[in-house]
């Protein structure tokens, strides 16, 4: 015969915590995993803009980005800049440069495709349009959220690349051409892909869409 | 063995980058801002620890130390201030690093000029009697960096008595004092003599440092220095009409 034995009272309270502790911990997986959860996802169609033809917003994996261009401070770096977006040239474009809250760069047309990255050469490519003058004489306080078009060493090599910097970096003015500032989204860019061992990302981030407001 | 690699490479591995705008620009390590806030742009950093460069990393500089770099930065800062922001832009001149017993291959220097990275790394303890004039001196370096093909060396050494040769370069002799001669005859200094260069930079930077009543004194008296002087004077125009020495 089978003896039924009861579950003492300090076993059923190990056993209820296991459980908590299973449940508590399979929640905070899916709550972890998800870096986007507490990123607000703005709506460019909510908010009025003074300028909306200067407008470009940049959806990125946690939602959109809503840049404001400024064609009065450099016109052929925005020119560019606007001629890329609107042949949606920047689409599935990876976010191949992020250094944790402080800048992510873009724009590699070439050798930051998705599907066809390659890892040798990423923010060495090429617009295929060829590479525009700096436009570094008028003053521009590079603060977090400015936008500027990326160069090599020397100036008058801009091209499709373009960076994003989450912290203030006054010594950037009259190094780097701006082209526009975030109005809304930066959290948005925070939560971009990143390494902490390296600038240049492996398995990024992609752009889903930049596009013009209007 | 494969320890010790495990080791390192677990090091790089868990070691975060640190973004430090500063290197990314002008790739120099240990530096912070002195000043960036000036009339002509142009942006003042300090060493806090020594730095080495080079790919042979035979440029050592020390940091500097912070009185000596509250004195000199005013030296520095009211002779860099008479260079206006469009004449910088020309010459490619933007940043200038200040550290000490600034040495290249073990050889101390007043200043290493580096136009592609449009930097200037001036020794800030570097000869007292001489500090002032030296760094403009350096600068002249800068432009002649930038202007190759408008200095032209050969042209130079045409103005000196044809008995006259240079050193083979600016550490291959011992004759470096930076005195002014009381008699010129065709050089500013005993360093003048050491390359066409180097000549260059002492006729430039006499020339911004004498007053102007002493240079037309000298033009006078010494044909060599002032067909010297006309030929800076005619670059500078070229590379920027609107400056004045």
């Amino acid at each position: 015969m089978i003896k039924k034995i009861k579950a003492s009272a300090s076993e059923k309270f190990i056993f209820i915590f296991l459980i908590i502790l299973s449940v508590a911990t399979f929640s905070t997986y899916f709550v972890v995993k998800n870096k986007c959860l507490f990123v607000k996802n703005f709506n460019p169609k909510d908010i009025t803009f003074k300028k909306p033809n200067n407008i470009a917003i940049l959806n990125a994996p946690c939602g959109n980005v809503i840049i404001e261009l400024y064609p009065n401070v450099s016109p052929n770096a925005v020119q560019r800049f606007v001629t890329l977006i609107k042949s949606n040239a920047y689409e599935n474009i990876a976010f191949h440069r992020v250094i944790e809250n402080k800048l992510i760069q873009a724009g590699d047309l070439e050798f930051g495709k998705k599907g066809n990255l390659d890892y040798g050469k990423i923010g060495t490519g090429k617009s295929g349009l060829g590479t525009i003058k700096s436009e570094i004489d008028n003053s521009f306080n590079y603060n977090k959220g400015s936008v500027g078009l990326a160069r090599t060493f020397k100036n008058d090599t801009e091209d499709s690349q373009f960076f994003i910097i989450l912290q203030d970096e006054p010594l950037f003015e009259g190094e780097y051409t701006p082209v526009g500032k975030v109005l809304y989204g930066l959290e948005v860019l925070k939560k971009i892909k990143y390494q902490r061992n390296s600038e240049y990302i492996l398995r990024p981030d992609f752009i889903n869409s930049f596009k013009m407001l209007n | 063995m494969n320890i010790i690699r495990a080791i390192l490479l677990l090091i790089f591995f868990v070691t975060p980058v640190k973004a430090n705008t500063i290197y990314n620009l002008i790739k120099i390590p240990n530096l912070e801002i002195y000043e960036i806030n000036t009339k002509n742009k142009l942006k003042y950093f300090y060493a806090v620890r020594p730095f080495r460069l080079g790919t042979q990393k035979n440029i050592v500089c020390s940091n500097a130390n912070k009185k000596d770099l509250e004195e000199k930065y005013k030296i520095i800062y009211k002779n860099l201030n008479r260079y206006s922001y469009d004449y910088l832009k020309k010459i490619n001149l933007k940043y200038i690093v200040l550290c000490e017993n600034l040495s290249i291959s073990e050889l101390y220097t007043a200043g290493i000029p580096d136009n592609i990275m449009k930097t200037l790394i001036l020794d800030i303890q570097f000869n007292e009697d001489y500090f002032e004039r030296v760094i403009h001196h350096e600068v002249f370096h800068i432009i002649y960096l930038q202007y190759k093909e408008i200095f032209n060396d050969e042209e130079w050494i045409k103005f000196n008595n044809p008995k006259f040769k240079y050193a083979e370069c600016s550490t291959c002799t011992k004759n470096i004092g930076l005195e002014k001669y009381k008699e010129t005859k065709g050089f500013f200094t005993e360093y003048s003599k050491s390359t066409a260069s180097e000549d260059m930079a002492e006729v430039y930077s006499h020339m911004i440092f004498l007053k102007k009543e002493e240079i037309n004194q000298i033009r006078k008296s010494d044909p060599i220095l002032n067909n010297k002087i006309l030929y800076i004077e005619n670059k500078i125009k070229q590379i920027d009409n609107t400056f004045t020495f």
